[in-house]
């Protein structure tokens, strides 16, 4: 029999509530009006700014104290994160470390690894890159071939890793290799080595987006020596290690907010006189915005209680994702030619970076497949 | 659900599974009213689940009723189970009792003069010409009033949605019990047409709900090309996004039933905005899964996607909702957008 998705209503909690009001006054410290704020979480990075952050508490924020974080509980994490995100914050250096090799190795990691890494998190001293695809394998992340193997003390890394946002500036990468040949099950002997990006024998390369920035990149491993205590988790168990994680991945507000400063400057753009048209659409992107951003909520309320709930985090994505490439498409038609320039600046870079929106994390395929599997189709 | 919503849940399910059949919609169609269903329905106190006991109910919470509603609408069960209850919220606030009925309510013109005759007219009236009662707000000489006017007073012309409902034109001149006539205050055709607004919305997302449920259950059971349909990657993306639309329509009628007490504007709006938009995409996915099956007026399929081409309609469509919703973010700024989202 067919079961149904469920999304539960969810409220945040007051705690949460009171932490928004301060991380609103930060922002208005230290974002700097003359520039043009992004809500795109991949467009816009500063190190100065992670670091500010980091001195608040807010990076790892969820990690616990003897690591440098604050104990606070995801939910109270996820209104940090929306309100960078609606506010435009260049959040890009800490992006990964925070959301994913973190919480990876407080998971998996050894005591000395969370030590050692961590603190430097916290701090915005560290940021981390994540190397999952490689030139001959994107959404089939199991057919990776860059591999790692077995030496005296550690491992020889060799192979590719492509599209590693900031990897140019970044400190460390996660990396996923092959750490045995493939067999039969292709998701076994995988595993996750935490690679520096400043070792001699590891070459990045700039790779130009389509606007002409340099963010992301191919990195090349050239027999890399991996010391065995940079292996996070249990060699083998990669695979496992990786998929644990998407449920954070997915359902966030990164995954609905990547236009919403378009909705800023269109409202903006109509303030003095607006049309019933313009109207309309304003009510209707944030009817759409509402709903998605409780969708993520209610699913971090899951999360925030321990479940893994896979296939609504990769519904949330999808529809998010959707929604983030209507919004410029159909405001660029909703104005008169006469538009400000930061109207016009704003609209012109989420257009450019749009195409990202719906490849990075899973493409719109992948996750229509995750979601087909969870109502039983597949 | 708590657990006597669980118990609703379950025993409206049986009910219904048994009364409300594809035979049973389609007679309703043909002019036969679901007696029958009608009657049980009252029986058991479902069709006045969240009213007072002094109210003629059952003595459950709103949501008691709100659950009945959107649940029926998965098996498009023809019976006026919204304007009942919404009759029945506005009797109770009179302290009057609702009766079996069904009531009907009425959004026209309607003139009332201190001599109580009424004279007036509506249209698009929910199941008028098989209800017992219908409610509606006069204009007085001083102020609105709301009135309780028997069915057989109408004049009622016959007429029916794209999904064979009827949503009758009536019109009265006839004199009325003064019993029958209580002075409310001006908000109440408003609220009326929030409460309607909700109410619609809920029915859409439950039968969105139905749509999905019977779209799955086809693809896996159509088989061409030697295997289920079910087993395409070009099935399986059209469902995926089907699901999206209903899981997104799920999300907002929770909120549409937690403002139902207080009729928070907003969030009936943004309810009714977004999961009146999901129609189009889910009856455009479920009508091409189904083929041309789902096409013919055999299929129950078309029993829920008619009746939400016309709901989406009713109360108010997404271009009204939508346009209060950008006025009430456009009044705020710009640079309040996210403080005022956020607020909600």
């Amino acid at each position: 029999m067919f079961q149904g998705l469920k999304f539960e209503p969810f409220k945040l909690p007051d705690e949460a509530e009171s932490i928004r009001q301060e991380v609103r006054e930060f922002l208005a410290r230290e974002l700097d009006p003359g520039t043009l704020p992004n809500s795109d979480f991949n467009a816009g990075e500063s190190a100065e700014f992670s670091r500010k952050l980091g001195a608040q508490g807010w990076i790892g924020m969820t990690w616990p104290k003897k690591y440098g974080g604050l104990d606070k509980s995801f939910l109270e994490r996820y209104v940090v994160t929306e309100e960078l995100l609606a506010a435009g914050a260049p959040v890009g250096c800490h992006w990964i470390a925070d959301r994913q090799s973190g919480p990876l190795m407080l998971k998996f990691g050894t005591e000395e690894q969370k030590q050692r890494f961590l603190p430097k998190i916290v701090s915005g001293d560290y940021f981390f890159s994540i190397g999952m695809s490689e030139p001959d394998s994107g959404s089939d992340l199991a057919s990776i071939r860059t591999s790692a193997t077995k030496t005296d003390g550690g491992w020889l890394l060799n192979g590719s890793k492509i599209w590693t946002s900031y990897a140019h500036t970044n400190h460390y990468m996660v990396t996923l290799v092959r750490t045995e040949p493939p067999s039969e099950n292709r998701h076994a002997g995988m595993s996750q080595l935490v690679v520096d990006l400043s070792d001699k024998n590891v070459t990045v390369t700039g790779i130009r987006n389509l606007s002409g920035e340099e963010d992301f990149n191919q990195v090349f491993f050239d027999d890399v020596f991996i010391p065995d205590d940079m292996l996070v988790g249990t060699p083998g168990n990669g695979w496992e290690q990786v998929m644990s994680e998407l449920g954070y991945e997915r359902s966030g507000p990164e995954r609905f907010l990547s236009a919403f400063r378009v909705i800023v400057e269109f409202a903006r753009e109509i303030e003095s006189n607006p049309t019933d048209e313009q109207l309309v659409l304003l009510g209707r992107l944030a009817s759409h915005l509402v709903t998605l951003r409780r969708m993520s909520i209610s699913v971090a309320g899951m999360l925030g209680d321990g479940k893994v709930p896979l296939t609504e985090a990769a519904l949330i994505k999808d529809l998010g994702n959707s929604y983030e490439r209507m919004v410029p498409e159909i405001v660029r038609l909703a104005v008169s030619g006469d538009c400000s320039p930061r109207f016009v600046d704003t609209l012109n870079e989420c257009i450019l970076h749009a195409p990202s929106f719906t490849l990075r994390g899973g493409t719109r395929e992948v996750l229509k497949g995750v979601i087909a599997r969870g109502l039983g189709l597949r | 659900m708590n657990e006597q919503q669980q118990l609703i849940s379950e025993t409206l399910n049986r009910l219904l599974t048994d009364l409300c059949t594809p035979e049973v919609v389609d007679g309703s169609e043909s002019g036969a009213f679901a007696e029958n269903l009608w009657q049980v329905l009252t029986e058991t106190g479902l069709t006045a689940a969240g009213l007072g006991v002094d109210a003629g109910g059952s003595g459950g919470d709103l949501e008691d009723s709100l659950l009945v509603i959107r649940e029926a609408a998965k098996f498009a069960a023809p019976v006026p189970l919204a304007e009942h209850f919404i009759a029945g919220l506005l009797l109770s606030e009179q302290g009057q009792s609702i009766e079996s009925g069904p009531v009907t309510v009425a959004s026209g013109k309607f003139v009332i003069a201190d001599d109580l005759s009424l004279t007036g007219s509506a249209d698009g009236v929910a199941f008028a010409r098989w209800c017992a009662q219908v409610v509606l707000v006069a204009e007085g000489t001083d102020g609105l009033k709301l009135c309780r006017v028997p069915a057989s007073d109408f004049e009622i012309v016959q007429k029916n949605s794209v999904a064979g409902e009827p949503r009758d034109a009536i019109s009265v001149n006839s004199k009325v019990s003064a019993e029958s006539v209580f002075s409310v205050d001006s908000q109440v055709p408003e609220r009326i047409r929030l409460m309607g607004a909700a109410l619609r919305a809920l029915m859409i997302s439950g039968a969105l709900e139905s749509v999905l449920e019977m779209t799955v259950q086809y693809s896996t059971e159509r088989l061409q090309f030697g295997r289920p349909i079910s087993k395409f990657q070009a099935i399986q993306q059209q469902i995926a996004i089907l699901a999206g639309e209903v899981a997104a329509c799920q999300m907002a009628s929770h909120f549409v039933v937690d403002s139902f007490s207080t009729l928070c504007e907003m969030d009936i709006a943004m309810g009714k905005a977004r999961i009146g938009e999901a129609v189009s995409i889910c009856t455009d996915i479920a009508h091409q899964v189904h083929g041309a099956m789902g096409y013919t007026l055999e299929h129950s399929l078309n029993h829920r996607t008619r009746r939400l081409w016309s709901w989406r309609e009713e109360y108010g469509n997404e271009r009204e909702w939508q346009k209060l919703v950008g006025r009430h973010f456009a009044a705020q700024g710009a640079d309040k957008l996210w403080d005022s989202m956020t607020a909600l």
